[in-house]
């Protein structure tokens, strides 16, 4: 088991630059697209926060995807998942809201009655998590707690970097 | 599983030689070899005693013709004391004249099999663990002998085989009582079914103990120590048996590897999650979600806290692009050995560009207002410092690795001769000085307000 690990780590490098070079490209494509939009966001401050505040977590999560490749499931599961909130938010919005209410409503209609167990709530953590089995599903566990502590440090960096 | 007794898989098994049981290799064991007497252990003098008091004309004959001709036995292998009586019941109808005949003439050896098997019951007496041991193989060893005479016994065994579900073998002994020990009944039927039922107990206690526990085995195959068994929790000839605690079956294999792979991957995950001291396993798992959730929520505030450094993106992608994730990264990075090594050279020159464009900028401001000058250095994350402060800072922290930063910095300044409005002062980065406070949120108030040039 020693070696699964070290065979992880020794990618962390290569992972850690590819992530950081596509987020700040996705960082910059978004602010130039943010000042395209409205040059004073005054007006709009609460939402237009909020939104920002998603469109960099939802690039963050990209750009990781995109780094780590199609090689794990989570990471390919992560990126339908982007894909299709692209393409539905695209279409419309609302329409969208309204069928996650639907889709929400009826998994509590036909919800199962025990208790979720841990591994069910780890499988809603970690995205792609519902088609796997237990063994699976901790091995991919430890790649994406892996890809999410460097996605943290590199984001901290830049963070420090820039608003210092 | 085995829902049945072993004595009822040891009838099963003379009937069927398919059938794979400890009891019918030991019996096939015994009608290969064809000779009774050197198989047995030392422990059974008084079987061998009894067995070769007996003349067995043919062994294998009796035992060709019974299974397939006489006994439409069923090849289920259910438990019911009813299904064995059944048999016995049906054994006499169907019986052929000549085999009744042959059966005959091993009746009455197994007859007097029986008659000192009883006496030596009797006079062994009832409770001891070993002698319930020995009293439990020597009713297989009768049941072998049953086998080579023939399951023609059976005129008076119905009514005696009440005993109940495990008791194949002490049916048989209650109809060798009863058949052949008419005279005295009531106490050699009472001490026997005394005998039956310790015996019963003890028979099941082996039984109840794990698949494969070597209790049984033991029990079952010391008296057929000798043909191929080494060790005492012997593999003996049947179907590998694994160790106690284990199984053969598939399924439980699958099973633990399914848990083997499991633990592995814990163990992998506890060397990720910090605080992994956690023995349990759904402790270990607890804190792993735990940890899942914090680093996402933590994915969540920095996103947040980006905002207003959206401004300060382009000159660090810029340097990225070039760089490849050099700079921006150097400072905070413990191993970021990747940009240093590959880009190091390239580090200066552009950090130079930059600055050059930032000094401009300033000097600009700083004509028209000092304070939005100011502002918009410390978005930048710098602020004016005398230069004999910047130099004493940069000769102190030479070897420390923002020192790059400091060095590209100061030295420009002074080459330049750039002249802000009061000679003696210079920019310097807010970081180095900050690195000691470890904070930015102050800065990064400041950094919000600061109008973009």
């Amino acid at each position: 088991m020693a070696s699964k690990h070290t065979i992880a780590t020794r990618h962390a490098q290569g992972i850690r630059a590819r992530f950081a070079s596509r987020f700040l490209r996705s960082l910059l494509r978004l602010r130039r697209s943010g000042n395209r939009f409205g040059g004073s966001q005054s007006n709009d401050e609460g939402i237009g926060k909020r939104i920002r505040t998603d469109r960099i977590k939802i690039a963050a999560y990209a750009a990781m995807a995109r780094a780590v490749g199609p090689r794990r499931s989570w990471s390919r599961a992560l990126l339908f998942k982007l894909r299709n909130r692209a393409r539905i938010h695209g279409v419309s919005r609302k329409r969208c809201l309204v069928s996650e209410k639907k889709r929400v409503a009826r998994n509590k209609v036909v919800a199962i009655s025990r208790e979720p167990s841990r591994a069910d709530t780890l499988r809603k953590l970690v995205p792609g998590g519902d088609s796997m089995d237990t063994c699976v599903l901790l091995e991919e566990t430890a790649h994406y707690i892996k890809c999410l502590a460097t996605q943290v440090t590199v984001m901290q960096s830049i963070a420090d970097r820039l608003l210092l | 599983m085995r829902p049945c007794s072993r004595e009822m898989q040891g009838m099963n098994s003379l009937l069927n030689p398919s059938s794979q049981i400890p009891l019918q290799d030991l019996q096939n064991q015994q009608i290969q070899n064809s000779h009774f007497d050197p198989n047995l252990s030392s422990n059974e003098d008084f079987l061998e005693q009894m067995l070769s008091s007996c003349s067995w004309a043919d062994p294998k004959s009796p035992w060709d013709l019974n299974p397939p001709t006489n006994l439409p036995f069923p090849t289920n292998n259910s438990s019911s004391s009813a299904k064995h009586r059944d048999l016995f019941n049906e054994t006499p109808s169907s019986n052929s004249d000549s085999n009744n005949v042959g059966f005959r003439n091993n009746f009455d050896e197994s007859v007097i099999l029986a008659s000192k098997l009883r006496q030596h019951q009797i006079s062994c007496g009832n409770g001891a663990a070993v002698s319930d041991a020995a009293k439990m193989m020597l009713p297989q060893q009768l049941l072998m002998a049953v086998a080579r005479g023939g399951l023609s016994l059976n005129d008076d065994i119905d009514g005696s085989l009440s005993q109940g579900g495990d008791g194949s073998i002490q049916g048989l002994f209650n109809g060798f009582g009863a058949g052949s020990m008419n005279g005295t009944d009531g106490a050699s039927n009472q001490s026997m079914q005394h005998f039956n039922h310790p015996q019963g107990g003890a028979m099941q206690s082996p039984n109840l103990g794990a698949q494969g526990a070597p209790a049984t085995t033991a029990v079952m195959n010391q008296p057929q120590a000798s043909g191929s068994n080494g060790g005492a929790p012997a593999q003996p000839r049947q179907r590998v048996r694994a160790r106690r605690g284990q199984a053969t079956d598939p399924h439980s294999i699958a099973e633990r590897l399914r848990r083997e792979r499991i633990a592995e991957r814990m163990k992998a995950l506890q060397e990720l999650v910090p605080n992994a001291n956690k023995t349990d396993k759904a402790s270990m798992l607890d804190e792993i979600i735990d940890y899942v959730k914090f680093l996402q929520l933590q994915v969540k505030v920095l996103s947040m806290s980006r905002l207003g450094g959206a401004a300060a993106v382009a000159p660090l992608v810029a340097d990225m692009s070039s760089e490849a994730g050099g700079d921006c990264i150097q400072a905070n990075d413990n191993g970021g050995s990747l940009a240093r090594t590959t880009n190091g050279n390239q580090t200066a020159s552009t950090n130079d560009n930059s600055l050059t464009v930032t000094e401009h900028q300033v000097a600009k401001m700083m004509e028209e207002d000092m304070g939005t000058a100011m502002q918009y250095l410390q978005g930048k994350g710098l602020c004016l410092m005398p230069i004999s402060l910047a130099t004493a800072i940069s000769t102190a922290t030479c070897h420390n690795r923002t020192s790059g930063i400091i060095n590209s910095h100061a030295p420009m300044h002074q080459s330049n001769g750039e002249g802000p409005t009061s000679p003696s002062m210079s920019v310097l980065t807010v970081q180095s000085m900050t690195m000691g406070n470890g904070g930015g949120d102050g800065v990064a108030k400041d950094a919000a307000s600061v109008s973009k040039p």
